[in-house]
């Protein structure tokens, strides 16, 4: 008797998905990427308002918080459209600056690839810079991957960027000429803090002054892809800065690490 | 127009985002690839905020948006240089603009 009991048990232990659904996870699961939610409420909001300012209608300035998700791009594409580039610039721009997601994309291979489709789907979905640092932190303190976890950053901070969004559009709904404004300083600002904390590494000092140079001189000649071409001629110079190390030299670094 | 501009990012950046997630995928990315792309935001967004503040034009040469543009510039690239938070350089450095803006370059 009591060992037919322990076989259903032990069957549907071993049957259960490998992401724990509990409620304890889903909390914690928040409670870790609030940091991170509080801190992109201003952008969300900014992003709102220029949305409003260049012209897209409430809809659609909501919309693309909803689909497309993802700040940098949205304040590119954004700036490409308020100078009337055509769709197809926006999208190599897009394409280039969200393609650090396929690095985040190839780190959670391993851990994804046995899910099914319906999740895997909804963690692409809400794969940000934000839901991957902290997922990570999340697998490396845990030891291992948690697909609910994952999921749950994912869409908290989902939420928090589309509110921050809303309030954003209501704000550039209410203010007339929020034009005249400068907001286009803060996108300056943000993106300023969002690199030069690496400076110091110098392929990456390197890359950031190719591209910036680039596509200041550039801009006047291909108002449609100064920012692609400028943001490529920057990889390929940070890429090859960072290659020309010698054995010898790497020999010596190495030294200097055991020291 | 506006609409086929937001539903082709959104495309592109959720296939992006899904790439690798695809079981059928057999590619693998060699380290040299993954090392060219991990340049990409620096790049990237070095490249959308420059023109905002420096401009170039082939006739009368390099120029700038404004004092108010270039003083808070600076002070937003020194406090990143310092390591300071994303958050407080963005805050104070919108905060000085605005300041220089309309209180003193008026």
């Amino acid at each position: 008797m009591q060992q037919s009991k322990k076989d259903p048990k032990l069957l549907s232990k071993q049957e259960a998905p490998k992401h724990e659904v509990s409620v304890v996870v889903f909390l914690r699961a928040l409670l870790d990427v609030m940091p991170l939610s509080i801190a992109v409420i201003p952008w969300g909001i900014l992003t709102g308002a220029i949305a409003i300012q260049i012209g897209l209608t409430p809809w659609q300035s909501q919309m693309m918080s909803l689909l497309v998700f993802a700040g940098a791009a949205q304040l590119s594409g954004m700036t490409l459209m308020a100078g009337s580039a055509s769709p197809w610039s926006i999208f190599g721009t897009t394409f280039v600056i969200s393609s650090r997601h396929l690095l985040y994309s190839i780190t959670f291979r391993q851990h994804v690839s046995s899910l099914s489709l319906s999740w895997r789907v909804a963690i692409a979905f809400v794969l940000t810079d934000e839901m991957f640092a902290v997922s990570q932190t999340h697998t490396q303190r845990t030891g291992k991957f948690s697909a609910f976890y994952a999921l749950i950053v994912g869409f908290g901070f989902y939420a928090v960027w589309n509110l921050a969004t809303l309030v954003g559009i209501l704000a550039g709904e209410y203010f007339d000429n929020i034009g005249a404004l400068g907001l286009d300083f803060a996108i300056a600002a943000t993106f300023i803090a969002m690199t030069f904390d690496k400076i110091r590494q110098w392929p990456i000092a390197l890359t950031m002054l190719v591209s910036g140079i680039a596509s200041i001189l550039l801009k006047p000649y291909f108002a449609d892809s100064y920012i692609v071409i400028a943001g490529l001629l920057g990889m390929f110079v940070g890429y090859f800065a960072s290659s020309g190390k010698s054995p010898k030299n790497q020999n010596d670094e190495l030294k200097g690490k055991n020291l | 127009m506006s609409w086929f501009t937001i539903l082709g990012m959104a495309a592109i950046t959720f296939i992006n985002r899904y790439a690798f997630f695809a079981q059928w995928l057999r590619f693998q990315p060699n380290k040299q690839m993954i090392r060219f792309l991990s340049f990409s935001s620096y790049a990237i967004l070095t490249a959308i905020w420059t023109p905002i503040v420096f401009h170039f034009d082939p006739a009368q040469g390099f120029s700038y948006a404004g004092m108010d543009y270039l003083i808070a510039t600076s002070l937003a690239v020194l406090m990143a240089v310092l390591k300071a938070s994303s958050i407080i350089i963005v805050i104070v450095s919108t905060i000085v603009f605005f300041v220089l803006r309309f209180l003193i370059f008026v």
